[in-house]
């Protein structure tokens, strides 16, 4: 009936209305494709942040970004994400100021009494640009996982300060008796647990498979031969690895991790609470 | 005054000028000559006004005045030379409208893909389109090259379009290559320091050659542009060129060679009539050129709307993060497969350079004048081992093949691998339940008994890790193993999971591997 020219014209006719017509429909579905996409991106981009977060900001800004007391503000907290751009007069968005501040660092801390830092600089730059370690996309996918806390921040407490006589540095001194429950709660609240059982940031406290317990550690340390301290018991070799933490390094942990000042912030019956709760972890 | 115009001599004159314009546009077919070939009638003039038009038109001096009948016959050809030219075609347009999207430098040219995909209204399709014209490419192109060998067209006079036809190749595989490492991400950042390493490899010069193509002894923003460059201005070039020669050849010179069975051996001279029997290019060869750009387009469409091909975009090029298991564009494993076997300037450089010089050699080499693949079997028999050689070193280039990874790494990996989404990944986010699974003490069954629904896919990915953990353990890879995957809630639409494995190496050392992933509830498949 047909021949083969007017079979391939109609055939061909066909199937470019059949093409049309899909590609009317998907272009229909277009923006939601759109739309799901850069949800898609920025969720990719929060999970990229989170292990950049981990990697790079947890050490001193805590794993879940709640700061480490006299040393790091916290960034998880409402207070950062309510009124920190008021307090710093800062024109651009929060996201802005978060990749600005990573980006360069600080050279000196805006709140030196509260959060000195790490020292000078405060907070190291970041970028490569600067000499940091990071590229700019990593450094605005971090941002993306800190402007994630906003719905959530909840209102960080700061540390009270200290009543009684406080701990100082002299690891001789006698100190009251201990409560461990109560120093469990204290090593909670002055984020102790943040660094040394959350995130393998400073020598993990509890058993692994190598080492064991803190308690059972503090017991040998000061006997061994390298041991740089003074102290001649486990209380005291405890006290001062918190009070004075640059006197003995262990082994594969640099200087200056640790704020020095837990001397001038514990009270004596503090202090004595947290060597009784360490010396149980056994 | 109006009894001086006469209304037939008005409308002759207005047809006459008509014609004249359209015989002017043409290029030699006036309006009756172009009703007959829309009709499909023979000719109103002689001489034949449908081959005037191959003198007189650019466009259409280059195509072919007719071809004979056998070789139109499908089976002759499968159009596969055909469909590579119209996969180069889709890939010039899609490609200038890629063009007006991307920016070619290392700190934009990621986002700038994000934002095509994100942003521009048909963004995704045109990519997609793109990716999925070049693999077309490279298939069709190999598979005519091989249709040529086996029917023995390269004889006689046409080695040279043979030899163009394997110049042709070459630049298909570079310009395949080259665009792979425009949308630098992982793939295509480790995939093109794998492909340039290579030039490293080739004696005296290679170095040099691997600077050259880089612009930097790493690839960076130079070797982005020089890639660019290359995509864009030096193979599309080159490619017209090659082509422009290789279809002349084709379409003016020798036309398509007849099937052999209507050449060779005793044919009867009707058939071998109908055979040499002109088929003319206008209409009828224009007709089915149309008809199967119609077939290939929608093919195309179908595949990225329907059947969901979509080009790969991974994570941004790290140049300090070398992914697990890089490899090569799938066109360049059996060299990555060669390069496992032996000394990479051997397997890298000397033997695919005497591989091309055997190739072009081929219509020198075979010197059989028949062209039934039954007369000539030792030719028909290398083609043949050739390909399944060529398929046995792809797969030897894969990964999986030879190289050895360790089993707490390779189990973690395939659970929640570096790039793409993996069993993991593909749980629902609803289903993914803080808590510690421990391998062979938490029953694997009905891992969250607080979800009315409990969480199957969970299930069946922690069965899948205690699964492989018991056989490695059984394999004797992992010994005195303990396991665990840990489910943290991390953030709000945020979850962390943590794989821990900890075993005896053959010191009876104790080893642990952890690897930990963030999953975002809305980061959505591939």
């Amino acid at each position: 009936m047909f021949d083969r020219i007017q079979l391939q014209t109609i055939f061909g006719t066909i199937f470019i209305l059949v093409i049309t017509a899909v590609v009317i429909v998907y272009g229909l579905n277009e923006r939601d494709r759109m739309e799901e996409y850069e949800q898609a991106q920025q969720g990719r981009a929060i999970e990229a942040g989170a292990s950049l977060f981990e990697a790079q900001c947890s050490r001193c800004h805590g794993t879940q970004g709640t700061g480490i007391p006299g040393l790091c503000p916290p960034l998880n907290d409402r207070y950062f994400f309510d009124q920190r751009l008021k307090e710093v007069g800062w024109n651009g968005t929060l996201e802005d100021y978060i990749v600005s501040t990573a980006t360069s660092g600080r050279l000196t801390s805006t709140r030196p009494d509260q959060y000195p830092g790490q020292g000078v600089p405060a907070m190291p730059s970041f970028s490569q640009q600067v000499g940091g370690p990071l590229r700019d996309d990593q450094i605005r996918n971090i941002a993306a996982f800190i402007m994630n806390w906003e719905e959530t921040a909840s209102v960080i407490q700061e540390v009270p300060t200290p009543e009684g006589p406080l701990a100082g540095t002299d690891v001789s001194k006698t100190l009251p008796e201990g409560d461990p429950q109560n120093g469990e709660v204290l090593a909670q609240s002055f984020a102790c647990t943040t660094c040394h059982i959350d995130a393998p940031t400073g020598p993990y406290w509890l058993a692994s498979d190598t080492e064991p317990a803190i308690g059972e550690r503090s017991d040998t340390r000061y006997t061994e031969s390298d041991y740089k301290g003074e102290a001649s018991t486990a209380e005291e070799y405890l006290y001062e690895s918190v009070v004075n933490p640059s006197i003995h390094l262990v082994s594969g942990f640099s200087d200056g991790l640790m704020p020095n000042n837990y001397g001038s912030t514990l009270t004596e019956q503090d202090m004595a609470d947290i060597i009784a709760y360490l010396l149980t972890l056994k | 005054m109006f009894k001086s115009i006469n209304i037939k001599d008005l409308r002759q004159r207005i047809w006459d000028s008509v014609d004249h314009r359209v015989r002017a546009i043409t290029a030699g077919m006036g309006l009756n000559e172009l009703r007959a070939v829309m009709r499909g009638d023979p000719p109103t003039e002689k001489p034949n006004p449908r081959y005037k038009v191959h003198t007189t038109s650019f466009l259409f001096h280059i195509r072919p005045r007719y071809y004979e009948a056998g070789s139109t016959i499908l089976t002759n050809t499968f159009r596969l030379g055909f469909f590579a030219v119209f996969f180069l075609a889709v890939e010039t347009i899609t490609g200038l409208i890629l063009m007006v999207y991307y920016v070619p430098s290392p700190e934009k040219a990621y986002t700038s893909i994000l934002h095509l995909m994100s942003n521009v209204p048909f963004g995704q399709l045109v990519r997609d389109l793109h990716r999925l014209g070049a693999e077309g490419m490279v298939i069709f192109t190999f598979l005519h090259m091989l249709r040529t060998y086996l029917t023995g067209s390269y004889k006689k006079e046409r080695s040279f379009t043979w030899l163009t036809g394997v110049i042709l190749l070459g630049i298909t595989l570079f310009l395949s290559f080259s665009g792979y490492l425009l949308p630098w991400d992982q793939l295509a950042y480790w995939a093109v320091t794998i492909g340039t390493s290579m030039a490293e490899a080739a004696p005296i010069f290679g170095n040099e050659v691997n600077l050259l193509l880089r612009g930097a002894p790493d690839i960076g923003s130079n070797g982005l542009l020089r890639f660019y460059l290359m995509h864009i201005v030096l193979l599309p070039f080159l490619i017209v060129l090659v082509l422009s020669i290789h279809y002349y050849k084709v379409s003016r010179e020798h036309g398509i060679s007849l099937p052999p069975r209507l050449e060779e051996g005793d044919i009867p001279p009707e058939t071998k009539k109908a055979a040499k029997k002109r088929i003319d290019f206008l209409p009828d060869l224009l007709t089915g050129e149309v008809f199967w750009t119609s077939i290939g387009l929608f093919l195309m469409i179908l595949s990225v709307t329907i059947f969901g091909y979509h080009a790969p975009l991974e994570t941004i090029a790290d140049p300090q993060v070398t992914p697990l298991d890089t490899k090569a564009p799938w066109y360049f494993w059996w060299l990555q497969g060669m390069l496992k076997l032996g000394d990479k300037s051997l397997m890298g450089i000397i033997l695919p350079t005497v591989i091309v010089i055997v190739l072009i050699a081929v219509p020198y080499i075979d010197r059989n004048p028949h062209r039934t693949l039954t007369r000539r079997p030792f030719a028909v028999g290398i083609g043949l081992l050739s390909v399944f050689v060529l398929i046995a070193l792809s797969y030897m280039g894969l990964p999986a093949y030879g190289i050895e990874t360790d089993a707490a790494t390779r189990i973690v990996q395939d659970l929640v691998p570096e790039e793409g989404t993996g069993p993991l990944r593909s749980v629902e986010f609803e289903q993914l339940q803080p808590g510690v699974y421990v391998v062979n003490e938490t029953p694997a069954r009905n891992l969250c008994p607080n979800l009315d629904y409990g969480c199957p896919e969970l299930d069946t990915v922690f069965e899948q890790y205690t699964d492989r953990i018991n056989i490695a353990a059984a394999e004797g890879k992992l010994d005195n193993v303990e396991a665990v995957m840990l489910i943290d809630d991390w953030q709000q639409d945020l979850k962390k999971v943590t794989y821990r494995i900890g075993w005896d190496d053959e010191e009876g050392e104790r080893k642990t591997y952890e690897h930990a992933v963030f999953i975002h509830r809305n980061r959505g498949g591939e």
